[in-house]
């Protein structure tokens, strides 16, 4: 049991657990979660990797990513926001076109 | 010769009664239906004088065979339609010709009142030309055209009285009986077609008489024999012929006596030079022949109803030609046929008489009685065509059943007792039927009191007819001539090909033997003496029968009908089961199918398509999955 | 010792990464992605990079997370009103000791714990990668955060 091991098991079902968040709900709000998980999940693999392999251009990726994710966040919720707005509810089941 | 060297007589052979139906059916059915038969009588009138006319061509040599015009081509092969005026079939031509005019001389009379009367003489008259046109026939699709067409007349003269359900079932039975001979008769056709490439029966005769083997040729022997076992009524498909007697008495007298029935033995006797040429074929026929004529005979002799005894002594009769074509008297077989259409048609109309006596359509044993004394001439006729019928010297029949029993003499063996059987047998059913019908009303039977003698256009087409049945023996030697001579004349008319038409080396009709004319005159009166102790000495004997078992196996044939409807039952139950099942519900279901099917799977793949986004996402992580598997391996 | 932590912060966010992943209410599925991401703080920490560990509390968990929850709770979802929204006591008595042993077990550590020999120059090194070879990327990181910003605004507006 060293760090590899819990980091590697931790990630990997964070980022599937975020997967099947994104795939199985159907709240909009809660495929944007996942999302969110999936992007944390793979950044702490990059970090714990940088520290392994001594590549600071990892943890550069990581600092990248977490602002991406974050714009990427507040874009989504205005999104979701504006087609709840729109009175047709934010439940994927229910919004299978492209419309308004 | 051409086109224009044809004679008069064989063009108005087929123009009186097509102008006859014409007339009869555009002017005189729309404005006056009584005067149908006037048209038509003078047809008859014409027809028979141009066959008596091209009778004595072909006695002096004259026979032609010459095509008139293409009908259908394809390539060197072509329908042709064409006139074959040779012996046998002018022979056979002028007693259709005679025999069929007196017998719509006497449907005047017999149908007169008749609700449907001109329809009567339109299919009647139709039916003549049919007959005309399958006699003169020069090949073999032309002759299968008019015998569809006489089978066709066949069913709508049974028919006649529809509104009887009886009718109605006994014409479809006819006619159905004689498509399955129309379908060996198709088979052969088109077996012909591919063998010989050619249906013309000079060219088939030159083809024939070459001396080269044909591979089809056994097949095609055997489909042209089912098709004239259909048509002829030989065993075992004969049932079709005593139910057929539901038509009018006319119709059974000249379609089910005299021609209709007499085209199978016609047919064969123009396929003879192919047929001789299968081993065992001819064989086969005369036993074929010989059991019909036995059977038959027997049946007769239990039959309750008039016209069904006649029916069955009808189909014993072309058992007995088939049997004489069998062992390959071509001309014995024609002269037969001749003879039997006199005496049979003679026959056939007394029993009309009878039961136009005794206000009925049709009159049996119980009913008729004692006629001899009220019905003096229907009696004398009905004597004459009997006594030819049985075989008795001096009388027609006896010169023509003496040249069968002849040929089955010298045959030898089991066909030969047969013969001999035969000759009592028809002695004992018709014998049966004078006494029962014209002698001492016996208690059983409902004495006629009313019966009166028919009116002249009833009686005298009805003497004739006998007085041609007992003289008929006189035509020995003209028949023996148009046989030998017919082909004379013919593009093919070689002087050996005589020969193919006749057994080599015997004579075509057999000389006089004494030992054979005396036995079978001696079985005529063996049969005809049993039936004066059944019917005369035991005047009851006859109703004794009635009822228990011996007349449930009377009625039903010695048990062949009933087999006869399994059979039909069976074939109709598959017909049923592939129709529904396979045609019904395999073929369309799966056409059908088709349709459902792609709807289904139509709609099985449009799910996945339905714009739900986690169906989209699902199918990225997994294909993802897929890629990074493999580029990472 | 410094594995054990990290297992047990990693068992932690599973934890609620299942809760997440479960649970109806769409409150809860965000305060449960907020303390996922609190443990992956920590779990940043323990892998020698103390720096992004910060930046990712303070950002991703501090900032936009709550952005979300606050969002969640003020739009609402459907049929729930603002005092519907409740995460279950023992789920938040879980994270909070979870959140109080990981404090302790670090202030205890003295320096920043790191399960495995980081270099110390690799979190220095992080500020001239970020301004050299990927210089065009934050710019265009940077870029994007302004137009997101920038798209939101007239939203607001519209609405």
């Amino acid at each position: 049991m060293n760090l590899t091991v819990v980091v590697w098991a931790t990630t990997g079902t964070l980022f599937f657990f975020g997967l099947a968040i994104v795939v199985l709900r159907r709240q909009l709000l809660a495929m944007l979660l996942g999302l969110e998980l999936m992007l944390a999940a793979v950044n702490v693999s990059l970090v714990h990797h940088a520290g392994l392999f001594n590549d600071a251009e990892a943890l550069a990726v990581v600092a990248l990513v977490i602002a991406v994710a974050a714009a990427e966040a507040v874009v989504g919720l205005s999104l979701i926001l504006r087609v709840r707005r729109s009175g047709r509810g934010a439940d994927s089941a229910v919004l299978t076109e492209l419309q308004g | 010769m051409t086109a224009a060297q044809v004679p008069l007589a064989a063009w108005l052979l087929y123009a009186a009664p097509v102008s006859a139906i014409l007339l009869g059916f555009f002017v005189a059915r729309r404005f006056k239906p009584e005067w149908t038969h006037l048209p038509i009588l003078l047809s008859c009138a014409i027809v028979t004088a141009s066959a008596f006319w091209l009778a004595a061509d072909v006695y002096t040599g004259h026979s032609f065979d010459l095509n008139l015009f293409r009908w259908a081509g394809a390539g060197p092969f072509g329908v042709d339609f064409g006139l074959r005026i040779d012996g046998p079939g002018v022979a056979v031509l002028t007693m259709v010709a005679f025999v069929g005019s007196l017998i719509h001389l006497y449907a005047v009379g017999y149908m007169k009142g008749d609700p449907g009367f001109s329809r009567f003489f339109l299919v009647f008259h139709l039916f003549f030309l049919a007959m005309i046109g399958l006699l003169t026939a020069n090949n073999f699709v032309q002759l299968y055209l008019f015998w569809e067409l006489v089978g066709v007349c066949s069913w709508l003269l049974v028919g006649y009285w529809f509104h009887k359900a009886t009718a109605r079932k006994a014409a479809l039975k006819a006619f159905l009986t004689n498509r399955v001979g129309d379908f060996g008769f198709l088979l052969a056709l088109l077996l012909i077609i591919f063998q010989f490439k050619v249906t013309h029966f000079h060219l088939l005769y030159l083809k024939a008489a070459s001396g080269a083997t044909f591979v089809l040729l056994p097949l095609i022997g055997v489909c042209l024999v089912w098709a004239a076992c259909a048509k002829s009524a030989q065993f075992p498909l004969y049932f079709w012929l005593p139910d057929a007697m539901e038509g009018p008495t006319p119709t059974s007298a000249l379609m089910h006596a005299a021609t209709m029935v007499t085209a199978g033995v016609f047919l064969l006797v123009r396929a003879w030079p192919l047929i001789s040429l299968v081993e065992g074929l001819p064989h086969l026929i005369a036993w074929i022949g010989a059991i019909t004529a036995l059977f038959a005979a027997i049946v007769a002799g239990t039959k309750k109803d008039l016209k069904r005894i006649l029916a069955y002594s009808t189909v014993s009769h072309l058992g007995l030609m088939m049997l004489a074509l069998g062992l390959g008297r071509t001309g014995v077989a024609l002269f037969h046929l001749i003879v039997h259409g006199f005496f049979k048609a003679a026959l056939f109309l007394c029993t009309g008489n009878i039961a136009h006596a005794l206000h009925r359509s049709t009159a049996s044993v119980d009913d008729a009685g004692g006629l001899r004394k009220s019905m003096r001439l229907t009696y004398l006729a009905f004597m004459l065509a009997a006594l030819s019928l049985a075989g008795v010297f001096p009388f027609g029949g006896f010169f023509s059943k003496d040249a069968i029993l002849d040929s089955a003499w010298h045959h030898g063996g089991a066909l030969a007792v047969m013969g001999m059987l035969v000759a009592a047998g028809s002695a004992f059913y018709i014998f049966r039927m004078l006494f029962l019908a014209f002698y001492g009303a016996r208690p059983e039977q409902k004495q006629a009191p009313h019966a009166h003698e028919a009116e002249p256009i009833l009686s005298v087409p009805v003497l004739f007819l006998a007085l041609g049945a007992a003289f008929a023996g006189l035509l020995k030697g003209p028949i023996e001539r148009f046989v030998v001579l017919g082909t004379r004349g013919l593009p093919s008319g070689l002087p050996e090909l005589n020969l193919v038409l006749n057994l080599p080396g015997e004579p075509l009709l057999p000389h006089f033997n004494p030992l054979v004319a005396g036995l079978g005159t001696l079985m005529a009166v063996l049969g005809a003496f049993a039936a004066w102790r059944l019917t005369m000495s035991d005047p009851g004997f006859d109703w004794r029968w009635r009822g228990g078992m011996a007349e449930a196996v009377f009625e039903s044939d010695f048990g062949w009908k009933p087999l006869v409807d399994a059979c039909v039952r069976g074939v109709s139950r598959v017909a049923g089961f592939v129709g529904k099942v396979l045609d019904k519900g395999c073929l369309d279901g799966v056409i059908e199918g088709t349709n459902g099917f792609v709807r289904a799977a139509g709609s099985a793949i449009a799910r996945s398509a339905q714009g739900r986004i986690n169906d989209y996402l699902w199918w990225m992580a997994a294909g993802t999955a897929l890629l990074l598997g493999r580029v990472l391996r | 010792m410094i594995v054990w932590a990290a297992l047990v912060a990693g068992i932690v966010s599973v934890f609620f990464a299942a809760v997440m992943l479960m649970h109806r209410s769409l409150y809860v599925s965000a305060v449960s992605l907020l303390v996922v991401l609190l443990q992956t703080a920590v779990l940043f920490l323990l892998c020698g990079s103390s720096l992004l560990g910060l930046l990712q509390l303070m950002i991703y968990a501090g900032a936009v997370m709550v952005l979300v929850v606050v969002t969640i709770m003020a739009a609402g979802s459907e049929g729930e009103r603002f005092s519907d929204f409740s995460f279950p006591r023992p789920l938040a008595c879980l994270g909070l000791i979870a959140a109080v042993a990981e404090t302790a077990f670090i202030l205890a550590h003295g320096t920043a714990p790191a399960a495995v020999a980081v270099d110390p120059a690799l979190q220095s090194q992080l500020g001239a990668v970020l301004f050299k070879p990927y210089a065009l990327a934050t710019e265009a990181v940077t870029l994007l955060m302004f137009l997101a910003a920038l798209a939101i605004v007239p939203e607001k507006a519209a609405a």
